[in-house]
């Protein structure tokens, strides 16, 4: 009876702003996100093999999968790169962020919290990324900090 | 104060005093388990009427109360009792022993007054303990409901006397609480001093065997069952006396420490909250609080 | 060095990454500014608990060392959101962290920033508004909530301890009586 008083009126507003128009979507195909997402894993699999901890970084940082319809291609990366953290030695963690783009510095600190907020998922350990947590924040700052939480396009 | 102590502090205090100084008086008082006193001088000042009373009294007359309480006190108990009450007794100052450790064991005595009464099932199964030993049966089972839904129950056995107290933990706090402090009552005994203490078990929701057929148990969370199992030498004639007033107070004793550790969370939250406050305080800037006036005088007042 | 400070120094070091990260995420979000609010003219709220505008509330931002330790902070323009939970090992900390925390939240007024409900999944929630931001000095109020969750288990594992030092002498002076 008392329905109509609990319509949410305010959806019907012309200027009304959706979640996605704020930030331009990925233009690319989800399964073409995750064949990609799955080629960089086992680019990152031959780099690690080498050792080359700032150049697998780099190659799973670049252009990651963000927005919606993506989560499949997001969990491949975020397992590739907790693939990488695992396995750097705490020495060689100031060298390699400082290696990187204040770009991919940015995404990478989004993982960080990514992976913070899934506690228990796959082979998180708080300790490693806490680590990393406070060597990327020495090396790029608070700002860092502040894109993530202000860049909609969430990974 | 660790231990709690089985006498009732205000009969022994008036006592005492009106013993040096007779006056006429009329007080009601209570004491643990809903027990109910009044003590009253009805006649004349050196006369003080003593009354008890006891919630399971029928249960206690039933395991041989009045047997225990003639004997302490004879002559002086009432045949009737006061309306509202269980029991009386009447207190003839002027009969009361000159010399002063007579004195005091004559007021302890009738202090005891309610440590007496709730001896009665404790000393009858100590003696049953006795009698059975030659012919090995099972007692029976005695129980005494001291508070609204608490009871406790004694049973002598050939080799043994079980003395069960079922507990309601009101709150949760209380229950977890509880069961902390029941735990390091069955860890204790493995302490080399207290080796001879009868055994302690434990149990929540679940009763215990030897009570598990009583009607009316109730099996909540928030109910615990603990038993003491006592050999003959904790109630050899030189120490049974001092078995029954420890074990009467074991529910008393459990809830009053359960309050205090309460009470002492509660003073260092109080610490610890205050110095959070400091600390955020802290962070407030200052403000200029100098008086503000209007040219005529008038004092600004912000709203 | 006794051996509680030697535990305490070895417990502040395993928890220093957390409160590092904890105090980093909280001064970042802490880039507050007076926001009148665009649904209901004349109003002036945080943003964060309407949740009413999309474009002015931030990414939330999780902070954990493990799935029982962890603090949620949620900024938006005028306002962040900050969720603690406290590390509950057992059914007694559990207890003494939720009277703790009431304990707190009982007494919100005087602790202005503190929330009188802790959002749902956590045990104790913050609001610094912008109001606070400009009345309080920030990196204080980032300092306050650090200590807070510092001496939180700290007092919470102390409480425990004389909770069951408590019970053992109890106990013990109960069962020695009997031999007297």
């Amino acid at each position: 009876m008392d329905a109509f008083r609990k319509i949410d009126i305010d959806q019907y507003d012309e200027d009304r702003l959706d979640a996605s128009e704020l930030y331009e979507a990925d233009p690319r195909d989800p399964a073409a996100v995750l064949d990609e997402a799955k080629q960089r894993q086992a680019a990152v699999r031959s780099t690690l093999a080498r050792s080359d901890i700032p150049g697998a970084l780099a190659i799973v940082l670049e252009n990651a999968p963000y927005g919606p319809n993506v989560d499949d291609a997001k969990d491949v990366t975020l397992q590739t790169l907790l693939s990488i953290l695992n396995s750097t030695k705490s020495t060689e963690i100031t060298p390699a962020i400082k290696a990187l783009t204040p770009d991919a510095q940015d995404t990478l600190m989004k993982y960080l919290y990514k992976g913070m907020a899934l506690p228990g998922w796959g082979d998180i350990s708080g300790s490693v990324l806490l680590g990393w947590h406070e060597k990327l924040t020495e090396v790029a700052g608070v700002g860092c900090i502040v894109r993530t939480m202000t860049d909609r396009r969430i990974v | 104060m660790i231990l709690l102590e089985p006498h009732n502090v205000i009969i022994q205090n008036t006592l005492s005093e009106k013993l040096v100084k007779p006056s006429s008086l009329d007080v009601a008082f209570v004491d643990y388990d809903g027990v109910r006193f009044r003590l009253s001088t009805p006649e004349k000042k050196t006369q003080l009427l003593l009354s008890m009373s006891i919630r399971c009294w029928d249960e206690l007359v039933k395991y041989g109360a009045l047997d225990i309480l003639g004997r302490e006190y004879g002559a002086m108990l009432l045949p009737q009792a006061e309306p509202e009450y269980n029991v009386s007794m009447l207190i003839d100052l002027e009969q009361a022993p000159q010399e002063p450790d007579a004195r005091e064991a004559f007021v302890t005595s009738i202090s005891l007054f309610k440590r007496h009464a709730y001896a009665a099932p404790f000393e009858r199964a100590f003696q049953t303990q006795k009698e059975l030993e030659a012919s090995g049966a099972q007692g029976e089972l005695m129980q005494v409901h001291y508070r609204d839904e608490e009871a406790i129950y004694v049973q002598a056995a050939p080799d043994r006397v079980t003395v069960i107290f079922s507990t309601i933990f009101q709150e949760e706090t209380d229950g977890i609480f509880g069961k902390v402090f029941l735990q390091e009552f069955v860890d204790a005994r493995r302490q080399p001093s207290v080796q001879n203490a009868p055994q302690v078990l434990y149990s929540t929701r679940e009763p215990p065997l030897e009570i598990r057929h009583v009607p009316g148990l109730r099996n909540s969370e928030d109910t615990g069952y603990v038993t003491f199992v006592l050999f003959p030498r904790h109630f050899a004639p030189g120490v049974a006396s001092s078995t029954i007033s420890h074990i009467q107070l074991f529910r008393d004793y459990l809830h009053y420490h359960i309050k205090c550790s309460k009470a002492y969370m509660h003073s260092r939250m109080r610490h610890r909250v205050t110095e959070f406050q400091k600390v955020l305080n802290r962070a407030k800037t200052e403000v200029a609080t100098g008086e503000r006036r209007t040219v005529t005088g008038r004092t600004m007042v912000s709203r | 060095m006794s051996a509680s400070s030697v535990s305490r120094a070895a417990m502040s070091n395993v928890l220093r990454p957390y409160l590092a990260a904890v105090r980093s995420t909280l001064t970042a979000a802490l880039t507050l500014e007076n926001f009148a609010s665009q649904v209901v003219e004349r109003h002036n709220k945080p943003e964060v608990e309407v949740q009413t505008s999309l474009e002015v509330l931030l990414n939330p931002l999780t902070i954990s060392r493990n799935e029982n330790e962890r603090v949620f902070i949620e900024p938006s323009v005028n306002s962040v959101r900050v969720s603690i939970k406290i590390k509950q090992a057992d059914e007694i900390e559990r207890i003494l962290a939720h009277k703790f925390t009431r304990f707190m939240t009982q007494r919100a007024e005087s602790f202005i920033v503190l929330r009188r409900k802790p959002v749902p999944g956590y045990d104790i929630s913050f609001l610094i508004t912008n109001t606070h931001a400009e009345t309080m000095l920030k990196h204080k109020i980032v300092d306050f909530i650090i200590q807070f969750m510092e001496e939180v288990d700290k007092e919470i594992s102390e409480m425990k301890l004389s909770l069951n030092a408590r019970a053992r002498i109890v106990a013990e002076s109960y069962l020695t009586a009997f031999n007297a």
